[in-house]
């Protein structure tokens, strides 16, 4: 594609996105005469040719979760947020992977596609049933669903792991120079925030599942960072924008930067805290703030942070702390990184709560503190993100296999993929990662979590698998 | 294309953006030469990608790669183009084909950057990442991000190392027939469009401005703030916020912030300290810092309502005085400067003498500021600071001057005007004249008086006689309808001509002062041989006789 033409094509994207799925959702309630149905076809074929003008080819392909429109990413965000997802489950259900318009198209080819389109998904191999079916329409071509290649896959994972432990060993430095007096450059930090940003868009779900390994002895930097990983992820589902994205996850990498104030002896301390223990540990968003307004000039970053870390303990209903002589409504990115703080803390084994919670269970804590301690929104966001079952979950599966969530589905959410850890015969296994939602020839699924259990409980390293 | 020549073609690239590093840092946009070496640039791009889809350039230490082969090296810490990019983590930077100059501008722009100064917030890498460029992209290693060398390899043997025991997965198999642990009831919620409104109104609320609601964070600092230390700590936070707020032009903030330490010095209940502190913020919103920069902005032509800049000057202090007379010879815009004169009239009184020192100022157009501001003020302790002035060498602040000694008057103000009636410059004798027709007093009556009987005053340029007379119609009285008279009735015979100017300025000042019992004496003249005479006669009969 040719530059300035490139974002006038990223920006009809978010029309071919919109108008494929008014017409396959209208195609489902009316009629195909319907003039509904048919003034949205027309709809669609002005917006395909007219960029079959521009270009001569246009693919529009699944990829994972995101759809590219000849290989650019379409960004997902809030004004196609619903019909985004809803292409994405449409097609995942047909196992179709791209559909390319090739020639100009008529209103007549549109019509057999989103015929076949409705028909399909009931069939016994719904791409195949599809291809054969569009056989004579010469204008679009369709692409089945590619599976990810192991191998690059596991390419991917090296460098999402990488990218994690950098962040952790970066943050490492900059507490500890801190703590020192040290001049510190954020130069670097907004580095790692911005690779770890691309990681979430382009592989959110490896890096999300960085964030269940868990290291009591560096509990505070990977603290930081899972909020931060958390935080953008979630973010990411809010339609914000890169930049957006990396100013939340700085805001968010910085949130606990008062707990440097708190002494040693406190903060590892490791019975429970008495009452004035507890209050030097409420200091800490007032101390944070100070902390981020002495770190360098006042600009437009540092205001936001200073006002995440100020506010990251204070709820959605104005309780928590600090106690404020006139309470104000919180700003948004301490509402998505109380979120992702409460999510990370509850599972981890921190000193001050030696027993750190399952991730279900945490999930559903979280659950019942929407719309009093958390934003209800958020909620609804946050658990679409992690799924029903987060990854580092402890599942008992159907088929007597005991294993670790090791990826969310997006769009079958009680259906992620599992490491098998232990066989039906009870053998300590490792490895194999299996798909829930896979079938087998009756069309049943192979398996499905009949159970979950607390990793914590039985002291499961989540990193001797999920690493 | 031979690759001998695609390396040219490269060499030549990177030749293009050498110089573009240089004329992209002296030059505007506008201008020619900055234009031309873009395009020139551009045009390089061109040429290689007619062979070439992609220009793929490899970055070592002291070297650029293209194909494995060497097209730029230096071993120069300074002006190394391979090390700038190197030691920011980039390794590979890939041009497409569909590169625009648009987007050859910005890296051009981004790689003139002076990354080593302070002021640049980001490093390259980051200024790449924000453009999210389309058609270049590259590889960078981010190992230089991680603070301790083979961090990962060893936080990655320490987190393995702490296998999970056989026993406890047995146990946990086992424990998984048990019945009492079912699956938590937590489900998807699907989204709805209400969700999105929702979402859309925070993301709305989201993109207002940050620095108001951190201010009220400060506040909540400052009334937990118990120690001394601690009170300095956060009014340097307000002080940066200040800062922050009028760089981006937001005075009405600054005006909330000094709005609320001022209610806190009111405040009985709170502590001295506090108030101490609370007084600090607002001197320092009218300090040399922030005034040159209210000076920055408003000469940056950026909209400052008039209300809300007189809502902020309201809360300034008099130290402020000297801040905005500083600028005040400094701004570029007559919009600019009339809004440092409104806020100095505002403030002036609170410190004239301050003021004042502005009269000594080198430049004449401050100087004539200064007086006008005075003037404005009208604060008759402004006197004996504007007499000093009367002597300026710059006939506009002198002209400036008398007038404002004419509208303040005084004690030392008849004697300075006197002098100024002496003056080569008729301008300024003028200006003395019209002064002592504001002072209208007797005294200044009496001078003028005496002047016109002066036995050389008949000398003078007839304007200026004319405008002598014209001041004393100011005094309506008798003592001046009879020397009027007594000019009139004068008989010459030497010097008639000058004469007849005499009385004709005379019947002009009857004619003004409105006095009926005039008309016999100027129906004398209506016929006079003399034009000047003559004309300014029968003006005077029509204005008595028809009231204009």
């Amino acid at each position: 594609m040719a530059g300035r033409e490139d974002k006038d094509i990223l920006r009809s994207s978010k029309d071919l996105i919109n108008q494929l799925s008014v017409v396959l959702r209208t195609a489902q309630i009316h009629d195909p005469n319907n003039v509904a149905v048919v003034s949205a076809v027309d709809r669609l074929v002005s917006i395909i040719n007219t960029l079959l003008s521009q270009e001569n080819i246009i693919t529009l392909e699944l990829r994972g979760e995101f759809f590219y429109l000849n290989d650019y990413r379409i960004r997902y965000s809030l004004e196609y947020l619903l019909n985004f997802d809803f292409l994405v489950r449409e097609f995942k259900k047909r196992e179709l992977g791209s559909v390319i318009f090739k020639l100009r198209i008529v209103p007549e080819d549109i019509k057999i596609f989103v015929k076949v389109f409705t028909e399909s998904p009931y069939s016994e191999s719904p791409f195949n049933t599809f291809e054969e079916k569009m056989t004579g329409v010469k204008s679009i071509e369709i692409g089945r669903l590619k599976k990810v290649v192991e191998e690059e896959s596991f390419d991917v994972r090296k460098m999402v792991k990488k990218t994690y432990f950098n962040a952790v060993s970066y943050t490492k430095g900059v507490i500890n120079k801190i703590k020192a007096g040290e001049k510190v450059h954020l130069k670097k930090a907004k580095r790692v925030v911005e690779t770890m940003v691309d990681q979430i868009l382009e592989e959110e779900q490896l890096l999300l599942g960085m964030t269940a390994i868990k290291d009591y002895d560096e509990y505070t930097y990977h603290h930081s960072v899972n909020v931060s990983i958390l935080s953008i992820a979630l973010g990411q589902r809010l339609g914000l924008s890169r930049k957006m994205l990396t100013d939340l996850g700085m805001a968010a990498l910085f949130h606990d930067i008062g707990k440097m104030e708190i002494p040693p002896e406190v903060l590892n301390k490791p019975t429970n805290f008495t009452d004035d223990e507890w209050k030097i540990i409420r200091m800490h968003p007032v101390w944070g703030i100070k902390a981020l307004l002495k770190l360098k000039k006042l600009d437009d970053l540092t205001v936001r942070s200073a006002i995440v870390s100020f506010e990251h303990h204070m709820n959605f209903d104005l309780t928590g702390y600090p106690k404020l002589r006139n309470p104000l409504e919180l700003d948004f990115f301490s509402k998505i990184v109380s979120f992702a703080d409460q999510y990370d803390a509850m599972t981890s084994a921190r000193v001050y709560s030696r027993i750190p919670m399952g991730p279900d269970k945490a999930l559903s804590i979280i659950m019942e503190r929407a719309g009093t301690q958390l934003d209800p929104l958020l909620f609804k966001f946050f658990i679409n993100m992690v799924g029903v079952f987060p990854i580092g979950t402890l599942v008992m599966l159907s088929t007597n296999d005991l294993g670790i969530v090791y990826e969310s589905n997006q769009l079958f959410a009680s259906r992620p993929r599992v490491m098998i850890i232990v066989d039906n015969k009870g053998n300590k296994v490792k490895g194999s990662v299996v798909d829930l939602t896979e079938k087998n020839v009756k069309g049943e699924y192979i398996r499905s979590i009949t159970k979950t259990l607390d990793p914590n409980k039985y002291k499961i390293n989540l990193a001797e698998y999920l690493l | 294309m031979e690759l001998s020549e695609e390396i040219k073609a490269t060499k030549d690239i990177i030749q293009a953006f050498l110089k573009s590093k240089k004329m992209i840092r002296m030059y505007p946009p506008n201008n020619p030469i900055y234009v031309k070496t873009l395009e020139d640039c551009y045009s390089k791009f061109k040429n290689f990608n007619y062979y070439k889809d992609m220009l793929v350039l490899k970055i070592k230490q002291n070297e650029i790669l293209y194909d494995s082969e060497q097209v730029y090296s230096s071993v120069e810490k300074e002006d190394n183009l391979a090390l700038f990019f190197f030691k920011d983590g980039l390794r590979e930077i890939t041009f497409r084909q569909g590169l625009t100059s648009e987007e050859l501008e910005e890296f051009l722009k981004i790689i003139s950057l002076d990354y080593d100064r302070e002021v640049v917030d980001d490093d390259l890498v980051t200024m790449l990442w924000e453009k999210d460029f389309q058609n270049i992209q590259y590889i960078v290693d981010d190992a230089v991000l991680a603070d301790e060398e083979d961090y990962e390899a060893k936080a990655v043997a320490e987190l393995e190392e702490k296998a999970t025991e056989e026993d406890d997965l047995h146990k946990a198999y086992e424990d998984a027939f048990k019945k009492e642990e079912e699956i938590k009831e937590v489900s998807i919620v699907p989204l709805t469009d209400n969700d999105l409104q929702l979402l859309s109104g925070e993301l709305t609320k989201d993109s207002q401005d940050k620095i108001g609601k951190l201010n009220n964070m400060l506040f909540e600092l400052l009334y937990i703030a118990e120690t001394l230390p601690d009170y300095s700590e956060v009014i340097g936070f307000f002080m940066n916020s200040i800062d922050y707020s009028i760089r981006h032009g937001d005075i009405q903030m600054v005006t909330n912030v000094m709005a609320k330490m001022k209610q806190i010095t009111d405040d009985k209940s709170a502590s001295e300290d506090m108030k101490k502190h609370a007084k600090r913020v607002i001197l320092f919103a009218g300090s040399d810092q922030i005034v040159s920069l209210i000076g920055e902005i408003l000469d940056s032509g950026h909209e400052i309502e008039e209300k809300i800049f007189e809502d902020f000057i309201k809360f300034l202090d008099k130290s402020s005085i000297m801040p905005f007379m500083k600028i005040l010879g400094e701004l570029n815009t007559i919009h600019s400067r009339k809004i440092v004169i409104d806020a100095l009239i505002f403030l002036g009184p609170k410190d004239i003498m301050t003021l004042a020192t502005g009269l000594n100022d080198s430049r004449w157009y401050v100087v004539r500021n200064i007086i006008y501001i005075l003037r404005k003020i009208g604060d008759k302790r402004a006197v004996d600071y504007l007499l000093r002035t009367v002597k300026h060498g710059d006939i506009r602040v002198k002209k400036e001057v008398i007038r404002t000694l004419g509208e303040l008057g005084g004690a030392g103000v008849i004697k300075a005007l006197k002098d100024c009636l002496e003056d080569p410059e008729l301008q300024v004798r003028s200006a003395a004249l019209r002064a002592f027709g504001n002072i209208a007093s007797e005294a200044a009556k009496r001078i003028i008086m005496d002047r016109i009987s002066d036995k050389y005053f008949k000398d003078k340029d007839f304007e200026e006689k004319k405008e002598y007379f014209e001041v004393l119609t100011r005094w309506k009285d008798n003592e001046v309808y009879n020397l009027l008279m007594e000019i009139m009735k004068k008989s010459t015979f030497w010097g008639r001509s000058k004469s007849y100017e005499d009385k004709a300025c005379a019947a002009y000042c009857l004619g003004l002062i409105g006095n009926k019992e005039a008309l016999s004496i100027l129906n004398k003249f209506k016929n006079s041989s003399n034009n000047l005479l003559r004309e300014y006669t029968y003006s005077a009969i029509h204005r008595l006789e028809h009231g204009r």
